[in-house]
C-alpha cells in the first residue's frame, strides 16, 4: 500500500510541477490564433479520440465553446486551442 | 406584334422629335429609382453586417452538442430485443475564454418503459492561463481514458462498453469535487495532466460482503475522507499517448434503507486506484489498451471485513476502409473482480458503416466467458445507430 502511496504523491508533484512551471517558461509565448499553426494542430489532435469532424459543420460562434471543451477533454494548450478554433473559422 | 412595333416606333420617333427633355425626364427618374433601391440596398447590407459583428463579438455564448444511440441486442437464452433508446444533451455555455460551463444529462428509456434521467456531469471550467484550468462539479472520471473520453456512443467503436468499464465496474465513473489540468510541452513531447480531490464512492455490501464500488459521483462525503487523484498524460508522437492514473483516499459501505443508500458505522477502508493507458493512431488504424483498477483494503468489526481488488484491461484495434465508408473494429477485454460471477472475458468484433464522421451505424459480436449460466457467459449481437451532434 506505501507503493501505491509513494506512486501518487510522484504523479502529484509531477502534475502540479508541470502545471506551476508552464505558466513560468511559456507565458510570454501566448499569440493570437494562427491558421497554419492551427491545421497542424487540428491534423494532430482531433481525431485522436472521435471521428474528424469538419469545419463547415459549425459556425464560428458555434466552434468557441467547442474547442474549448475539446481543450479540457484532449488537454489542449490555451495556444493550441486558439490555432485550431482560427483554422476552423477560417476555413467554415 | 406589328401594332406594337408600330407603337414603339412611333413613341421613340416622338421622342426624337421632342429632343432631349423626354429621356432626360425618363433617365432621372430610373436613376433616382436605382438610388432609392441602391439606399434601401445598402441599409440592409449595413444592417446585416452590424448583427453579424454583434454576433461574433458577443462575450457569452450558448451551444448545445450531445449524441444519441439506439440499439438491439440479441443474447443467447434471452429475448432479442431494441434495448437502448438515449439522448444525451450537452450544454456548453461560454463567457469569454475565461469561463466555461458545460453539463450533459442522460435520459434514457429501461426495459420497464419508465424515463431515466441522470446527470452525467456538471462542471464550471476557470481557463486560468494557457496551461492550467480549474474546475468543479460533477465530472466523468478522468482516470484513465475510456470513461472520460471515449464512451459516448458516436466516439465508441463498438455497442457496448469493454468489460468492467460500466456501472459499478472495475474504473471509475464519475466524481463530485475540484480540480485543476491543463497542458504544456517539455520540448517537443506534450504533457497533459489532471489532479482532482472529491467524495470519492462508496460501498455495496450483500450477503457480508462487499458485493461492489458505486463510483457514480455522490453529493456526500459518507466517511468524511477525501480521495485525491489525478492523471499524467504523455505524447512523445503526436499520435502516440501514455497515460498513467492513481487515485487514493478512503470510502465506507451503506446500506439501503427505505430505498435510500444510508452510510453504515463501520470503519471505513482504504480506497486506492492504479491505471495505465496508451493510444496510438497511424494511418487509418487506431490502436488503444486501457488497464485499470480499484482496491479496498480490509476492516475488522464492520458489516464485510474482507476488501477485495477490482480490475480490468482491454485492448482494441480499428481500421477504416477508405475510400469505402466502412470500418472494421476488434476487441478483446477481461475484467476480474472478487466474486466470479461478475468476471468476464469477452472477445468483440464489429462492423461500422459512417453515414458521416457523427452518425453511424454499427453491428458487433461478442464472444463472451462468464459464470456459466449467467448472463456474462453468452454470446450477443449488438446492433446501433447513432449520432452526435
Amino acid at each position: 500500500m506505501m507503493s501505491k502511496k509513494v506512486y501518487l504523491s510522484v504523479l502529484f508533484s509531477a502534475i502540479l510541477f508541470t502545471g506551476a512551471g508552464s505558466t513560468v517558461t511559456h507565458a510570454q509565448e501566448n499569440t493570437a490564433g494562427d491558421v497554419a499553426r492551427g491545421a497542424v494542430a487540428w491534423t494532430n489532435n482531433c481525431d485522436r479520440c472521435h471521428n474528424m469532424r469538419q469545419p463547415n459543420e459549425f459556425t464560428d460562434n458555434q466552434w468557441r465553446p467547442i474547442i474549448s471543451h475539446m481543450r479540457i477533454r484532449a488537454g489542449l494548450t490555451g495556444q493550441e486551442a486558439r490555432d485550431i478554433l482560427k483554422f476552423l473559422q477560417e476555413n467554415n | 406584334m406589328k401594332i406594337q412595333n408600330s407603337t414603339i416606333y412611333r413613341t421613340i420617333i416622338a421622342a426624337l422629335i421632342a429632343g432631349t427633355p423626354l429621356s432626360s425626364s425618363i433617365a432621372d427618374e430610373d436613376i433616382n429609382k436605382l438610388k432609392t433601391e441602391l439606399e434601401t440596398l445598402k441599409q440592409k447590407v449595413d444592417k446585416l453586417t452590424t448583427q453579424q459583428k454583434s454576433e461574433n463579438n458577443v462575450d457569452s455564448v450558448l451551444h448545445v452538442a450531445g449524441y444519441a444511440a439506439i440499439g438491439y441486442a440479441d443474447q443467447k437464452n434471452d429475448n432479442g430485443a431494441f434495448n437502448t433508446v438515449r439522448f444525451n444533451p450537452i450544454f456548453h455555455y461560454q463567457y469569454k475564454d475565461l469561463v466555461l460551463l458545460e453539463t450533459e444529462l442522460e435520459i434514457e428509456i429501461e426495459e420497464n418503459g419508465e424515463t431515466h434521467t441522470a446527470l452525467e456531469y456538471a462542471t464550471i471550467d476557470i481557463l486560468a492561463n494557457d496551461y492550467v484550468s480549474i474546475f468543479g462539479g460533477k465530472f466523468l472520471s478522468p482516470l484513465g481514458q475510456f470513461r472520460q473520453n471515449l464512451h459516448p456512443a458516436w466516439i465508441n467503436k463498438l455497442p457496448s462498453a469493454p468489460p468492467g468499464f460500466g456501472h459499478d465496474g472495475a474504473a471509475p465513473e464519475a466524481e463530485v469535487g475540484l480540480g485543476l489540468r491543463g497542458a504544456t510541452y517539455a520540448g517537443n513531447v506534450k504533457v497533459n495532466y489532471t489532479a482532482y480531490v472529491g467524495n470519492g464512492p462508496e460501498l455495496e455490501e450483500d450477503d457480508d460482503e462487499v458485493h461492489g464500488i458505486s463510483s457514480g459521483g455522490f453529493g456526500r462525503d459518507a466517511d468524511d475522507n477525501k480521495v485525491f487523484g489525478g492523471r499524467l498524460g504523455i505524447l512523445p508522437l503526436p499520435k502516440l499517448e501514455l497515460g498513467i492514473s492513481a487515485a487514493s483516499g478512503k470510502a465506507i459501505i451503506t446500506t439501503r434503507e427505505n430505498g435510500m443508500a444510508v452510510p453504515t458505522t463501520e470503519p471505513s477502508r482504504d480506497y486506492d486506484v492504479v491505471g495505465v493507458d496508451a493510444a496510438y493512431q497511424f494511418g487509418q488504424f487506431d490502436l488503444r489498451a486501457e488497464y485499470i483498477q480499484q482496491e479496498i483494503g480490509d476492516t475488522t468489526g464492520g458489516l464485510a471485513d474482507e476488501g477485495g481488488k477490482w480490475k480490468t484491461w482491454y485492448a482494441q484495434a480499428s481500421y477504416k476502409f477508405i475510400p469505402s465508408n466502412f470500418e472494421g473494429v476488434i476487441r478483446y477485454g477481461d475484467y476480474d473482480s472478487p466474486h466470479a460471477s461478475q468476471d468476464q472475458q469477452q472477445t468483440a468484433i464489429g462492423v461500422n458503416y459512417l453515414f458521416s464522421a457523427n452518425a453511424i451505424a454499427k453491428i458487433a459480436y461478442e464472444i463472451n466467458d462468464g459464470q456459466a449460466g449467467s448472463a456474462n457467459d453468452e454470446n450477443r449481437i449488438l446492433l446501433q445507430l447513432t449520432y452526435g451532434f
